[in-house]
């Protein structure tokens, strides 16, 4: 019995370790895309990240950092808002040197309970004056943009309307999905109601209801639901279309439809980048957020996120929606922090979250 | 051969170990009252009010609904298994634990994708000329998921405890000429009664704290509403998350009024239980069985698989490529399987004192200690996170010993899945028969040697599948695992939540399926192997 227990234990370790470890020098899949050349040796700095972007896709980024700065790179993986909530718990004592934002509300929180560090001058300026706050507590790295994705079997562009604002309309009843605790959902809300106004806000949503919208946890399940058929459009973030056609290129029946350029239905919402007050790696964490916007990751981020590039001049994806609106993305965003509240109460209020 | 049972105070020792484990158990529970007080949350005017009672409400009949359900499909299972001449008894005994693995936002996303409009078997029907499938969503969506993957909560001990139940009972009531179901209905349920209760109260519990299947149901729940409120107001979602809590240490503390009645018997080592025929009931049972687990782990499977077969066969023809490799995959398995053996042998270990006050003596603190261990998992995982995270923080030798280590990733686990492995202690505990305890004593045996020269050998195989509970949980474990493990410590689930987040659905399904792998070796060499000895 002993024996058996031993020989077991000895095949299966010899299974997990048994496999050969790839070349240290030189990096091998996306993450060479962006950075080819040779890894240069330790630097003696160090930087640890709470991501709330996802590991697939964020990795090869910092896989190219380390490699070619020499910066020994730690992440904890999550999303966003559990990772916000953390660093809420840890305050000055946590190891995060830079929080990685899917979505600008998990910053607007950290910002009021001042946890947030001043990011130097010579990163904020590497993006619009826009796509960074004015107090310099987070600079975007990449920008999704919102649009209508809808069913093609039911649906087709000359069919869509121009505005967010005329999915109320009896045409549409019951056929929109609206993610109303999403992240980036009550982002957006928030800037709505910062340009309409609040009755114009809470009216429109609760048009909605009374037009039978639906309820969806996210982004994800939307896209994902209308590639079957089964909900006819929603309210999303442009990017997750392209990563389930990706996944499913001959079953997945949905397109992205954008409103018209200069409707709030067509808002560019950013992710953003943040260095902790705490943080004691003052130096690497600078160097990690100017490597985000250098133009090699900018580049990634349009080809193989399939966001909207922020920095170095790099042009988007052609595969990308066109956005000649970019203006739109002036908005205020540091007012996401206070005004995130007041949005979630409204969408609680609508009774969206019931239907 | 009833004996008049005279419950002694407990010894000395043993109360301050439980008094110490209760306190660590209760740190989540301490956690919350703290930062209502800090926060100014204000949980008392929010009772009564609107915002709580609907989505209370909502929480509450899903998980009476999910609890009944799950309560009978686990008890007739693990009668058929474990009692009759059912067919395939081994296969089946290997396959029906397996839910306890799927991640819950997987296995409803599989629900979803496959059986909704669009979906795989929805397809599949609408070439039959079947138009219409029953549509996952809201609260039937919910108790669906739910029962299909809560079940083993209540199937796993009750079978230990049908193993268990003395023969003698059941001949006399055969010879008697009672018919099989009435000897089941008169003797076997009561005895298995508050076994069944036990797991029953888990699965409420579970279903009240469940957040992935919920959302992905669109089912809105008071788990919801305390997530959505977190960032958007803070004391709000505290409010709420010590409603829910408390609202759990009532219930616990009252099932444990109602079957007061312990898990006794004096005849555990009566060889083999009898055995029924199922005769005419052979069939049906054999569907039955099948059907369940075709919904509860065939439905999954075949949409992890189709996924990742799928995935795999466009990265050879040129697609997108796999995001993961073997390494990866090698590094988050080993680590999935060996960080949840420990924390399943930690939890059977930190809550096998509490069982033993509870079972052999008079003892309030053992009562209160055992309602803080149960009642806690009502709260969602990523309180418990929170929790930890805020004692460590609080206390300086704590910080330097604690931070960043597995250690308080394992302490964690425990304070999350102790209550699984509670219930089915509490039994192995409970079937030591006193008279070989008064016979070890008669014969000069001291106290700590007769713990480990009779009961331990006689519980092991109960605490052989109390632990297999707390592992297969662990391995499926997401918010305290990210929140919690040191940093580049990544297991199966929170590789595949990452793949699944941005539509990886390939590298989700691989993953998934070496998950499903990994925990049929344990099932089968935790709880069968070990089970067999009963």
């Amino acid at each position: 019995m002993i024996l058996r227990t031993f020989l077991t234990t000895v095949l299966l370790a010899s299974l997990l370790f048994g496999c050969g470890g790839s070349d240290p020098e030189f990096l091998d899949g996306r993450a060479a895309e962006i950075y080819g050349g040779e890894c240069s040796g330790g630097n003696g700095k160090s930087v640890t990240i709470y991501s709330g972007r996802t590991e697939n896709l964020i990795n090869p980024v910092l896989e190219a950092f380390a490699c070619e700065t020499g910066t020994n790179v730690q992440v904890r993986w999550g999303s966003s808002i559990n990772l916000a909530l953390l660093l809420n718990e840890e305050g000055s004592k946590t190891q995060a040197d830079v929080f990685l934002s899917r979505s600008p509300g998990p910053v607007g929180y950290l910002e009021s309970k001042d946890l947030l560090g001043q990011i130097g001058e010579d990163v904020l300026s590497l993006v619009d004056e826009q796509n960074h706050s004015a107090a310099g507590t987070w600079v975007g790295f990449s920008g999704r943009k919102r649009v209508l994705v809808y069913n093609t079997d039911e649906f087709s562009p000359e069919t869509l309307p121009d505005s967010v604002f005329d999915l109320t309309d009896p045409k549409f009843k019951g056929k929109v999905a609206i993610p109303g605790t999403n992240g980036s959902f009550v982002d957006w809300f928030t800037v709505f109601i910062d340009q309409y106004g609040e009755e114009t806000a809470t009216q429109w949503l609760n048009d909605m209801v009374d037009n039978d919208a639906k309820y969806y946890p996210n982004n994800r399940s939307i896209v994902e639901a209308a590639g079957r058929g089964e909900i006819s459009m929603g309210l999303v973030n442009h990017y997750y279309n392209y990563q389930e056609v990706a996944a499913n290129p001959d079953t997945h029946k949905a397109l992205n439809y954008s409103f018209n350029d200069n409707d709030i239905g067509s808002l560019l919402v950013i992710t953003a980048a943040t260095k902790l007050a705490s943080s004691e790696n003052d130096e690497a964490a600078e160097d990690l957020l100017a490597y985000l916007l250098t133009a090699p990751v900018q580049q990634y981020f349009t080809d193989r996120t399939f966001e909207y590039p922020l920095a170095a001049g790099v042009v988007p994806n052609a595969a990308l929606p066109a956005l000649t609106a970019l203006e739109i993305g002036s908005v205020d965003f540091d007012k996401l922090g206070g005004g995130f509240e007041e949005a979630s109460r409204i969408v609680e209020a609508s009774g969206i979250l019931n239907r | 051969m009833t004996q008049i049972e005279i419950k002694r105070g407990a010894p000395i020792g043993l109360r301050v170990v439980v008094f110490a484990l209760a306190f660590l158990f209760s740190f989540p529970g301490i956690y919350l009252i703290w930062r209502n007080l800090t926060e100014d949350s204000d949980p008392i005017s929010l009772i009564g009010t609107e915002r709580i009672l609907s989505p209370l409400w909502r929480s509450v009949s899903l998980a009476l609904a999910v609890s009944a359900s799950a309560a009978v499909i686990g008890t007739l299972l693990a009668w058929l298994t474990s009692r009759t001449d059912i067919y395939g008894c081994k296969v089946w005994k290997l396959l029906l634990p397996i839910p306890l693995v799927f991640p819950t936002f997987l296995g409803a996303a599989a629900f979803i994708r496959t059986m909704n409009p669009g979906g795989l078997l929805n397809r599949f029907f609408s070439t039959l000329g079947v138009d219409q499938t029953i549509e996952m969503r809201g609260f039937f969506g919910a108790w669906l998921v739910l029962t299909l993957f809560c079940y083993p909560y209540v199937y796993l001990p009750v079978a230990a405890r049908f193993r268990q139940l003395p023969r003698s009972l059941e001949e006399s009531s055969r010879v008697l000429g009672q018919t099989p179901i009435r000897t089941f209905r008169k003797i076997i349920l009561p005895q298995a009664g508050p076994v069944i209760a036990a797991g029953t109260l888990i699965v409420f519990l579970y279903t009240i704290s469940d957040f992935g299947a919920v959302q992905l149901m669109r089912y809105d729940t008071l788990t919801r509403s305390i997530f959505t409120a977190q960032l958007a107001n803070q004391s709000v979602a505290l409010a709420l998350s010590l409603i829910l809590l408390l609202l759990a240490g009532v219930i616990v503390l009252s099932e444990r009024i109602f079957s007061r009645v312990t898990f006794k018997t004096d005849q555990a080592l009566m060889g083999k239980p009898l055995e029924y025929e199922l005769g005419k009931w052979k069939i049906p049972a054999f569907i039955f069985t099948i059907f369940v687990s075709l919904l509860s782990i065939g439905a999954p499977l075949l949409a992890i698989g189709d996924w990742a077969s799928d995935g795999i066969f466009r990265s050879t023809v040129g697609g997108r490529p796999l995001t993961i490799d073997r390494e990866q995959v090698w590094e988050s398995a080993w680590n999935t399987l060996s960080i949840s053996v420990i924390a399943g042998i930690a939890a059977v270990l930190a809550v096998l004192p509490v069982a033993y006050i509870v079972a052999k003596y008079k003892s309030r603190i053992g009562r209160f200690s055992h309602a803080v261990v149960i009642s806690t998992f009502a709260l969602p995982g990523l309180l418990i996170a929170l929790a930890m995270r805020f004692w460590t923080l609080r206390t300086d030798w704590a910080f330097d010993l604690f931070n960043n280590t597995k250690a308080l990733l394992v302490f964690s686990y425990v304070v999350r899945f102790g209550s699984l492995a509670m219930g089915v202690v509490l039994l192995a505990v409970a079937a030591v028969p006193q008279r070989l305890q008064d016979a070890g004593r008669t014969l000069g045996v001291q106290r700590g040697s007769r713990f480990f020269r009779i009961d331990l050998p006689l519980m092991t195989p109960g605490l052989g599948a109390a632990a297999g509970l707390v592992i297969l949980s662990t391995m499926k474990e997401l918010p305290i695992t990210l929140l919690i493990s040191p940093l580049g410590f990544s297991t199966l689930a929170t590789r595949i939540f990452s793949s699944f987040e941005d539509a990886f659905v390939t590298e989700a399904g691989i993953m998934a399926l070496v998950l499903v792998l990994i925990s049929f070796f344990l099932t089968w060499f935790l709880i069968i192997r070990k089970a067999d000895h009963f």
